[in-house]
């Protein structure tokens, strides 16, 4: 555990200010919106890192939860005139709810059959998804029309791609303090404690069941956060983008990039966006992303339990004091 | 004053805890009996770990029985393992911190709460030592010292001398015999070191097969026959 304002935490401060400062100036529109895109994918993948971190549980369900996310945000959007940022919160804060509520029935599980139900849970969703669409300014409950998408509203401030950028940007930076702060305080202690054994944990007074829960439900609503960060982002969401592989993929780069810091996050989003669309513009295959991925998963189970990340930051410092 | 009434725990056909009663009013008390007797299932009984085939427990006039786990130890059930549970990625006060979480205390009497335990065990030096790098000794300190913080009313102690050398033994003993005075709390003391028990509890209880085969002062119960051929067996 460290403190508030650890190097690390400054480091990431510093990088956030030239990530909203510099970034904007020397690349174009196009890598802009990529970056804003993998910002959003880091800040899901910061949940499933949570969890598995905490708690070693697998959580393959985190893009069906970010299309959760969006599909709220988007029926907001067309039903209400609130804030954006509102709709955000609110998203986010539903999701969190609904990933609480499918991770009841999981509670007793781990390890192989936990990933299995989860898995499941974003099939259903994958399900879910194909047969009602996402909102797009239509009609009636499911607000799905034949036509092209009316508006996604932005706030004010962000209406321009590089300010939405920043916005997202915040967004990502306020989740990963969120997280920060579970970590050294009473519920980063009592996850700690489940993680030793529950047994431990009872009788150090720690409510298994509701730190499980809130663990599951913090995941869920940097998802929702993230999912209605994503339609704003695009204007329109696909059900084609939250296929149930895709929560796979997402958690094994949060594996790669590392899952005991916001850094192995920030690499998990770039992995999963910026890698597709370098090779894209350098006229490679989106498979060879693919190729890559398998063989930095295969890296980080054998060599680097603490992914990239652990590798950037083990140059930095030893983490913790242990002498 | 703890009371243990018919309590029975099985595990499939093993009978590990066969009716058994019992009324404690010393501070200090020893428990037993040759491995596998069910000492640590008696232990386990307290903290709501195992399901009881029947029978209750209540301390101070609270029931137990009623309790969830995790709701006895805010009561004031503090318990260490037979094996020792320290979180590898933890401080020393952040485990002591753990069990302040759910008491509802400021965070100067946190502070002062982790800080005075620390101090009585002796351990104070390390607390900002993280647990993967702690020694068998400093391990069971820890253990022990979380036991102590958030005004604890019974604390049970499974076998804190294990492994322990004897120099470190001779301080556990030490601090084993203080914490009733300096914290109030009512100490149940498993452990196989019959020095250490004739040392630190007034009275004991020895199991045999999951039998309370004796009870009563401590001194008395080591020279009684049946006792010795149950436990002592030499
Ligand atoms: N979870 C369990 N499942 C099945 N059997 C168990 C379980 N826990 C304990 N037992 C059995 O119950 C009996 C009592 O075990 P217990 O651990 O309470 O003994 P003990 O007196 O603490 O022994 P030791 O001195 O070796 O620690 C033993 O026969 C043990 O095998
Ligand atoms: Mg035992």
């Amino acid at each position: 555990m460290g403190r508030i304002f650890s190097y690390a935490t400054l480091t990431g401060l510093g990088l956030l200010i030239l990530a909203l400062i510099a970034l904007p100036l020397m690349l174009g529109a196009l890598w802009i919106k990529v970056l804003t895109s993998a910002a959003i994918f880091a800040l899901a993948a910061a949940g499933v890192a949570l969890v598995y971190a905490q708690l070693g549980l697998i959580n393959l369900a985190q893009i069906a939860l970010i299309g959760v996310g969006g599909w709220i945000a988007l029926r907001l959007n067309y039903a209400t005139d609130l804030p954006v940022t509102l709709l955000v919160l609110i998203a986010g804060t539903l999701t969190g709810v609904i990933g609480a509520i499918f991770a009841l029935p999981a509670l007793r599980m781990r390890g192989l059959y936990l990933a299995l139900v989860t898995l499941m849970v974003a099939a259903l969703f994958q399900i879910f998804f194909n047969a009602f669409q996402f909102p797009n300014g239509g009609e009636g409950f499911w607000g799905v029309a034949q036509k092209s998408a009316s508006e996604v509203r932005r706030p004010g401030f962000a209406e321009s791609d590089v300010g939405y950028y920043r916005y997202t940007l915040i967004f990502m930076a306020i989740g990963f303090g969120v997280i920060g702060l579970h970590k050294i305080t009473a519920p980063g202690r009592a996850w700690a404690m489940i993680r030793q054994s529950e047994a431990n944990a009872m009788a150090t007074g720690v409510n298994v069941t509701l730190y499980k829960l809130w663990a599951f439900a913090l995941s869920g609503l940097l998802a929702g956060t993230a999912g209605a960060l994503l339609a704003g982002a695009l204007g329109q969401l696909d059900a084609r983008s939250f296929l149930a592989g895709e929560g796979i993929l997402l958690f094994a780069l949060a594996v790669v990039g590392g899952v005991f810091s916001w850094v192995g996050a920030i690499v998990a989003g770039l992995l999963y966006k910026l890698l597709p669309a370098l090779f894209n513009d350098l006229g490679l295959s989106a498979d060879v992303a693919m190729i890559i991925f398998g063989a930095a998963l295969m890296h980080a189970i054998m060599t680097a339990p603490q992914g990239i990340a652990g590798q950037i930051l083990g140059a930095f410092n030893r983490g913790g004091s242990d002498d | 004053m703890i009371e243990i009434a018919d309590v029975t725990v099985k595990f499939g056909g093993v009978v590990a805890l066969d009716n058994v009663t019992l009324e404690i009013a010393d501070d200090v008390v020893g428990l037993i009996g040759p491995n596998g007797a069910g000492k640590t299932t008696l232990v386990n009984a307290f903290s709501g770990f195992v399901r009881q085939a029947g029978g209750r427990i209540s301390v101070h006039g609270t029931s137990l029985s009623d309790l969830a786990p995790h709701e006895r130890a805010r009561w004031g059930l503090a318990r260490s393992f037979q094996k020792v549970q320290i979180v590898p990625d933890l401080s020393v006060a952040d485990h002591l911190l753990a069990m302040l979480d759910s008491k509802g205390l400021s965070r100067a009497q946190c502070k002062e709460a982790v800080h005075h335990a620390l101090d009585f065990v002796g351990i104070q030096n390390i607390s900002s030592k993280m647990g993967r790098s702690l020694n068998p000794y400093q391990r069971r300190m820890t253990e022990i010292a979380k036991c102590l913080v958030g005004a604890p009313r019974l604390i049970l102690l499974d076998e804190p001398g294990g492994g322990l050398s004897q120099a470190e033994m001779q301080h556990l003993r030490r601090v084993i015999r203080g914490i009733h005075p300096e914290y109030g709390a009512q100490i149940l003391l498993v452990d196989h070191d019959v020095d250490l028990i004739r040392d630190v509890c007034a009275s004991t209880a020895v199991l045999d097969f999951g039998k309370l085969i004796a009870f009563g002062n401590t001194n008395a119960v080591l020279e009684d026959e049946v006792v010795k051929t149950a436990y002592l067996g030499r």
